[in-house]
């Protein structure tokens, strides 16, 4: 109950301000000298106030790894139960093996190649991110379905003729519910490290991006002289990948027990 | 099935692997925007310029020509010449591999030991303080983005306390350990809890097992209960973990190499994308995908050695 407890606090510092951040953020802000001690944080490497990039920045690498999590869904489970009912064993093969493919290219290969051919944009982040992650979800919706459909209770419900719809998504799609349930967790830090990675290497969003990893990179070249302005952020996206770890944890272990 | 039919069998795979990600990193990088000749010919590009560039390269031959003579030079190890500098890829490689090898050899050398006695030690202790206390650490520290966990611990260790130092910029990695230390952090912090986690699990399944129960029955110690019989059973699901890390350690580690500054394969990546220099990045990927199915090759030897179960065998 602790770590839940805590968890959920490292969960809420830093999603409150990535979501409710950019509301206090003033319209007119003054630029001052870079790396100076003013404000709340100091200044950042081009004079702006930390503070207030820090309730700007968190949207991006929240909002990216939570749309990057849902599409890996909506794409992967599909994937995964179409191989797994397929009649032909070759759709199967043919649907998994690509996939295997691209498990043995380096995820972060894979990012930065994807992004210098469709170039910047949140909207290409989430595409990488959704294109490394959902092998991952297909491999699972597969084996989660492949147990499922040789249940008794399924071969009885074809033999009494049920129809497709009935057998395949309603009483599949539920069983396989709690098997996903319990991976979204690690699905969904796997998508944050992904997507806070790639920021820091300058993939998906401008260098000059109010962004929580974007600030990390940029701004290192000031640790010496206003660390802050690296250190918060950074801590911010550890305290959210700690959170989620040990909340989704928790939960997993309800689900198995 | 014996050992030798089940290594030809995996090796033959990994042929037809490497072959499929060589081919998917080929037509990728080919389907980047923007071309060489035209980033060579400078600021103001004369059109004539560019046709003479591209023709000296070979840029103006077919897709399917230039990947079949690319492809009959890679047994050689003759992986092209830079389009940017001029000199073989083959430099560029060898230039990188050094420090990746460094540290990715450093790091496995440490996670081992370190992952399997904490996972043991807490499948031994089983609920106690110990236990939970090693389980809520490794699930907490399990997936932080490594650029997040370096630039703190720089900012403290590197900064703030001045005890080691912050980057290895001009370093000599084996000359100067002092400089691996911070990188060597950040790199086992990840993959030790993902291992120990599953040495614990594999452990505490074995201890329950029955041919656990079965051994002591027999009157065996239990020291030879615990590391002669347990032990090999519960590793073998981390023998896979370990080579996934193996394989990131040596194409993946990319964000630890900038933030450190260390001149790895990663650097030369990140600078050949930059660059546009697309045999170079077609050279990673190739020793990439090599990297990826060997070490897998090896790890499923060993896990079936370990436990030749039919499971592993599948």
């Amino acid at each position: 109950m602790k770590r839940a407890g805590l968890g959920g606090l490292l969960i809420a510092v830093p999603l409150a301000l990535a979501l409710l951040g950019p509301l206090f953020v003033p319209e007119e802000q003054t630029r001052g000298a870079p790396f100076m001690p003013q404000g709340l944080l100091g200044t950042d490497f081009v004079g702006r106030d930390t503070w207030y990039q820090v309730l700007a920045g968190g949207q991006t690498v929240v909002l990216v790894a939570l749309l990057a999590t849902a599409f890996s869904y909506v794409v992967g489970v599909p994937y995964g139960v179409v191989a797994a009912t397929a009649r032909l064993r070759l759709v199967d093969e043919a649907l998994m093996r690509p996939l295997d493919v691209l498990l043995a290219v380096p995820s972060l290969l894979v990012l930065i190649l994807v992004a210098a051919i469709a170039g910047q944009g949140l909207l290409v982040l989430v595409g990488v991110v959704t294109l490394v992650n959902f092998p991952d979800v297909a491999r699972l919706s597969r084996a989660a379905a492949l147990e499922i459909s040789g249940r008794p209770a399924l071969e009885a419900m074809r033999l009494q003729g049920e129809s497709w719809w009935q057998t395949s998504i309603v009483y599949t799609g539920r069983s396989m519910l709690r098997t996903l349930a319990a991976d979204l967790g690690v699905r969904l830090t796997a998508a944050l490290y992904l997507v806070a990675s790639a920021s820091f290497l300058g993939v998906g969003v401008p260098p000059g991006a109010a962004d929580w990893a974007v600030m990390v990179d940029r701004n290192r070249g000031g640790l010496f002289l206003q660390p802050w302005a690296v250190v918060v952020p950074a801590l911010l996206i550890i305290s959210l990948s700690i959170g989620l770890n040990l909340v989704f944890d928790r939960a997993l272990r309800k689900v198995r027990t | 099935m014996s050992l030798a039919s089940y290594t030809a069998r995996r090796a033959a795979l990994g042929l037809v692997q490497v072959l499929a990600v060589v081919t998917l990193v080929f037509l990728l990088v080919e389907a980047l925007p923007g071309d060489a000749a035209v980033a060579l010919a400078g600021d103001n590009p004369d059109p004539a310029r560019i046709t003479q560039i591209r023709a000296a390269m070979g840029l103006d031959r077919p897709v399917s020509e230039r990947f079949l003579e690319w492809l009959t030079g890679l047994p050689q190890l003759d992986f092209g010449v830079s389009l940017v500098s001029g000199r073989p890829v083959t430099d560029f490689l060898s230039a990188g591999i050094g420090p990746t090898v460094v540290l990715a050899v450093l790091t496995l050398v440490l996670l081992v030991p370190i992952s399997v006695l904490v996972g043991v030690l807490a499948a031994l202790r089983e609920g106690s303080l110990l236990d939970r206390t090693l389980t809520s650490i490794s699930v907490a520290l399990h997936s932080i983005p490594e650029f997040a966990l370096a630039v703190v611990l720089i900012a403290v260790f590197g900064v703030q306390l001045a005890w080691l130092p912050p980057t290895a910029v001009g370093a000599d990695l084996l000359v100067q350990p002092a400089v691996l230390v911070l990188p060597l952090v950040v790199l086992l912090a990840r993959p030790i809890c993902s291992i120990s986690r599953l040495v614990r699990a594999g452990m505490v399944d074995a201890l329950a097992s029955d041919y656990v129960r079965h051994a002591r029955r027999l009157g065996l110690g239990e020291t030879r209960v615990r590391f002669a019989h347990a032990l090999p059973n519960a590793l073998a699901p981390a023998v896979q973990q370990v080579a996934r890390t193996t394989d990131w350690l040596l194409g993946g580690v990319i964000v630890v190499e900038a933030v450190f500054v260390i001149p790895g394969l990663g650097t030369v990546l990140v600078d050949a994308v930059a660059g546009r220099d697309l045999p170079v990045v077609q050279g990673l990927a190739v020793v990439f995908a090599v990297t990826t199915v060997a070490v897998n090759l090896v790890a499923d030897l060993v896990a079936f050695r370990l436990a030749p179960r039919a499971e592993v065998v599948a």
